[in-house]
């Protein structure tokens, strides 16, 4: 079974939020809808050093969505691959899965006046082409495939980076 | 979600300097996506918020599609739409009029620091009137003094993005800058780099995006760059870590240097700058033993009141550390044998005669910014504003601007009030900006999608910018407005036969009739590669007096300045007025990037506007408790000089010391109705000083290191 993700190298990432307007504009977002958004965390003093660091927070489309269960229309499903989908057709506009998500990946467009989330790009991915924010990372530090090839890589990456 | 179909066209963007490929959508006319290009040779299908975005800079509502003439008074914001030959024909008459009367200096044009066409436009234009009253506006803070110190001390330029061999080196020196905000590919560079095992080292009184990510982080005092980079020389040479065959071989002065920097102990530096002494050892120690290393100068340093000297302190800590020319290293641009570079026409060669450059305004003051001898020769942008006021030391009478000078200039009352003293003001623009409302005439300009163009802004490549959509509305390039004008008034398009017979359409031709290649053959996605040369200077020497790296700069002793680079204490600061520093205790940095504007453009467009939707000053936590001072709260800020007041939003981070904040610049409210759109607000620059002290080579108005007061706004 495949279970499509992201996973993000954080180390890599450096805050520029190219993925934030790939994804306006691959998924042809107005104001308002951050369906990735970078998040500043910091500067904190950690072990005597000031640490600042960046998180590009999304939807994690997870194993047993919150949202998914709290919809009154069913218009949240989870796809064979992974993929969390919201079908804003079925929308209601209730935000009851707003509330739900611990993760605020939840967004609200003012436009259709329904809710919207991350789609992990999958009308790219059906074509055979990564999601616009991977493609668009310049230090490509978002990882996009099933999770355990991204475990892999990311065991070798940081295995490689300890004996280097 | 996205649109099918249309054609993908190749071209290169221009949102900032740094001239990366992209694709281009392009259905039914219109651009309708913007991507990376991976077969560029220098981006490699990098893209950035600000590249994506420009779709919305072209299609939004509020860009000047058509001519506009002023027919209410000045800043009234009443415009009547009138035809390109009204408007040229009106501006031809007025501009020889004002020529006849006062003589063309009375005639000025300028850029500013956006990248579009408007910096051969506004310069052919002053060529072709025979005014030398032509500048990049901003070059005496931003671009002027390292290029003036280098030049002295190399004879030429070597610590701009297209001078930094980033991916052939061990240790990347970043000084004043950040890059994530501003040139997202050589940040990118760097992370590679630092992938690979490459110490990165950050100097910047902010932990900024890219400090946050460098092996080593300086956090200097504003303003004492000059200070840091003497305690770093002190050190490696105290060390003797210097490249001695270089040194011995290639430079004049080093003892005087060595004897300069004796005055500047790392426990002493440490006292002036903040930095640890032990730090600025480590930091000698890694940037000489790391071979090579590159150092990626930014305009931090320049925005300070010791501009070029600390510039020229910098210069020699690449000379003595064998980095120059060399593979990793600071490299001279090679670009393919008998291009014209994109500035050319600042070349000593092209230049107008002495007599002329000697009128040109700033000239006996700042003679290296604007004589005849300057490397560049701009007029000083302070001087020039002082004289539409005062008609001394003559009159200027009509300005040509393609930029928004009543953002990015130091004291924006001034600049307003000398531009309503003018009898004539065209601005070339994309939107109606606070400048362009004070115009007579605001000409509407065809962004990068709309033109043709020769890029060369690389470090050993040449390309070509094609057009993907044709002009919106009337919207014309702004080379062809410049050559529009010059012909009504009946003269040349510039002093040199060879563009005159060519004209506007032949430019591109004229820079390339020496290299073999004509300009309509090389096709978008093109690239003309010169082979990569180091150590150019074996072969002729550097162009210098004395044909070496001059650590002690004949250049200078001629000029009167100290022919060795030193610090000096900012004239605003706690430790040179500390009875001023109570009364504002902070010190003010101003203009740190933020990524989805450059300088004063973007603020009109979704998508960027919505990363970055409010113009804030950061403050530490601590000492914005003191001032009951909460994340989020509207503040008043005021300076010593500065006459008024503006208001920022508080970002409390403790990125800063306490003692520092920092303001973004360039902020305006284009959606604001009024015609000031909010100028007065929260733009940095109300409160910064164009008056004297200037530094006294290039002329700098500090904005970075002054002093300032914050308090808690109630009417905010």
């Amino acid at each position: 079974m495949v279970e499509l993700s992201l996973l993000i190298n954080t180390d890599l990432c450096f805050g520029c939020q190219t993925c934030e307007i790939a994804c306006k504009q691959e998924n042809r977002l107005g104001t308002g809808p951050r369906w990735i958004h970078v998040i500043e965390v910091g500067p904190e003093k950690i072990g005597g050093v000031l640490k600042l660091g960046y998180r590009p927070m999304r939807c994690l489309h997870c194993s047993n969505p919150p949202c998914k269960e709290v919809c009154p229309t069913e218009a949240i499903s989870k796809r064979k691959d992974g993929i969390v989908v919201l079908n804003s057709d079925l929308c209601l506009g209730c935000k009851a899965c707003m509330e739900a998500c611990p993760f605020g990946a939840l967004q609200w467009s003012p436009e259709t006046e329904t809710v919207g989330k991350c789609t992990l790009c999958a009308h790219r991915i059906d074509e055979g082409l990564d999601p616009a924010c991977v493609a668009s990372c310049p230090t490509r530090a978002i990882y996009f495939g099933d999770i355990n090839e991204l475990t892999e890589l990311k065991r070798k990456e940081s295995a490689n980076s300890i004996f280097w | 979600m996205i649109q099918e179909g249309g054609k993908i066209l190749k071209t290169i963007c221009q949102a900032c300097h740094m001239s990366c490929g992209v694709l281009v959508q392009v259905v039914n006319g219109k651009i309708a996506r913007i991507d990376g290009d991976p077969e560029h040779p220098l981006s490699q299908g990098m893209i950035c918020p600000k590249g994506i975005a420009y779709q919305q800079v072209v299609y939004h509502p509020d860009r000047l599609l058509h001519p506009l003439k002023r027919v209410g008074e000045r800043g009234e914001n009443k415009w009547q739409r009138v035809s390109w030959g009204d408007a040229l024909d009106h501006i031809a008459i007025k501009l020889l009029e004002i020529k006849e009367k006062y003589g063309p200096e009375s005639i000025a044009a300028c850029c500013g620091g956006n990248p579009r066409r408007s910096m051969p436009a506004t310069r052919f234009l002053t060529e072709s009137i025979g005014s030398s009253n032509w500048a990049y506006s901003d070059a005496f803070y931003c671009w002027g003094p390292h290029v003036i110190a280098e030049n002295v001390t190399y004879g030429g330029r070597i610590t701009s993005d297209v001078n930094i061999d980033t991916r052939n080196s061990e240790c990347i020196l970043v000084w004043g800058g950040n890059p994530v905000h501003t040139h997202t590919i050589v940040a990118r560079d760097i992370m590679a780099a630092r992938r690979r095992g490459a110490k990165i080292i950050v100097v910047d009184p902010r932990l900024t995006a890219t400090a946050s990510k460098a092996h080593i982080w300086l956090q200097l005092r504003p303003g004492t760059d000059a200070a840091l980079a003497l305690g770093i020389l002190n050190v490696i040479i105290h060390e003797e870590m210097y490249d001695k065959e270089f040194v011995s071989k290639w430079c004049v002065g080093f003892e005087e240097l060595k004897g300069r920097t004796l005055s500047y102990p790392p426990e002493k530096v440490s006292e002036i700058t903040g930095v640890r002494a032990e730090d600025i050892k480590t930091v000698a120690r890694i940037y000489t033993k790391a071979k090579p290393a590159c150092l990626y100068l930014r305009v931090g340093n320049e925005l300070i009141f010791n501009s070029t000297q600390s510039s020229r302190a910098i210069a020699c800590l690449i000379a003595i550390t064998g980095n120059i020319d060399v593979k990793g290293g600071n490299l001279f641009p090679c670009l393919p044998k008998g291009t014209i570079g994109r500035m050319f026409y600042v070349k000593k060669e092209w230049r107008l005669p002495e007599e002329k450059e000697e009128k040109r305004i700033g000239a006996r003051e700042f003679p290296l910014l604007a004589g005849p001898r300057a490397p560049f020769g701009l007029f000083h942008t302070p001087l020039l504003v002082k004289a539409m006021l005062t008609e001394k030391p003559y009159p200027i009478k009509a300005l040509i601007a393609a930029n928004n000078l009543c953002l990015s200039l130091p004291n924006t009352r001034e600049i307003c009030e000398a531009l309503k003293h003018l009898d004539l003001l065209v601005i070339y623009e994309l939107f109606m900006t606070p400048t362009a409302e004070l115009a007579d005439f605001v000409l509407p300009a065809a962004t990068f999608f709309e033109i043709d163009e020769l890029i060369d802004r690389y470090s050993n490549f040449i390309t070509v910018r094609r057009k993907v959509i044709e002009p919106l509305g009337e919207c014309w390039d702004e080379l062809k407005m410049t050559y529009e004008i010059v012909k009504r008034m009946r003269l040349k398009f510039t002093p040199w036969p060879e563009l005159q017979a060519r004209g506007w359409q032949g430019y591109e031709d004229f820079r390339l009739k020496d290299t073999g290649f004509v300009f309509k053959d090389i096709k978008a996605g093109e690239y003309v590669f010169a082979p990569m040369e180091y150590k150019k200077y074996e072969r002729n020497g550097f162009t210098t007096p004395s044909g070496k790296v001059e650590l002690y700069s004949s250049i200078f002793k001629e000029f009167g300045y100290d022919p060795l680079p030193d610090h000096v204490e900012p004239f605003e600061s706690p430790a040179s007025t500390p009875e001023l520093a109570k009364e504002y205790p902070f010190i003010l940095i101003t203009g740190g990037r933020t990524i989805p504007y450059f300088h004063s453009l973007g603020h009109q467009v979704p998508w960027l506007r919505e990363l970055v939707p409010d113009s804030t000053i950061e403050i530490h936590p601590e000492a914005a408790a003191k001032l009951g001072i909460r994340e989020g709260n509207w503040v008043w800020v005021e300076t010593p000089r500065g006459k008024g007041r503006i208001k920022q939003k508080a970002k409390l981070t403790r990125a800063l010391h306490p003692k520092v904040v920092h303001s973004v610049a360039h902020w305006w409210y284009p959606e604001r109705l009024t015609p000031d759109h909010g100028l007065w607000e929260s733009n940095i620059n109300v409160l910064t000083y164009s008056d004297p002290p200037y530094e006294p080579i290039c002329g700098t108005c500090a904005m970075r290191g002054l002093l300032c007061k914050i308090y808690k706004g109630t009417e905010v």
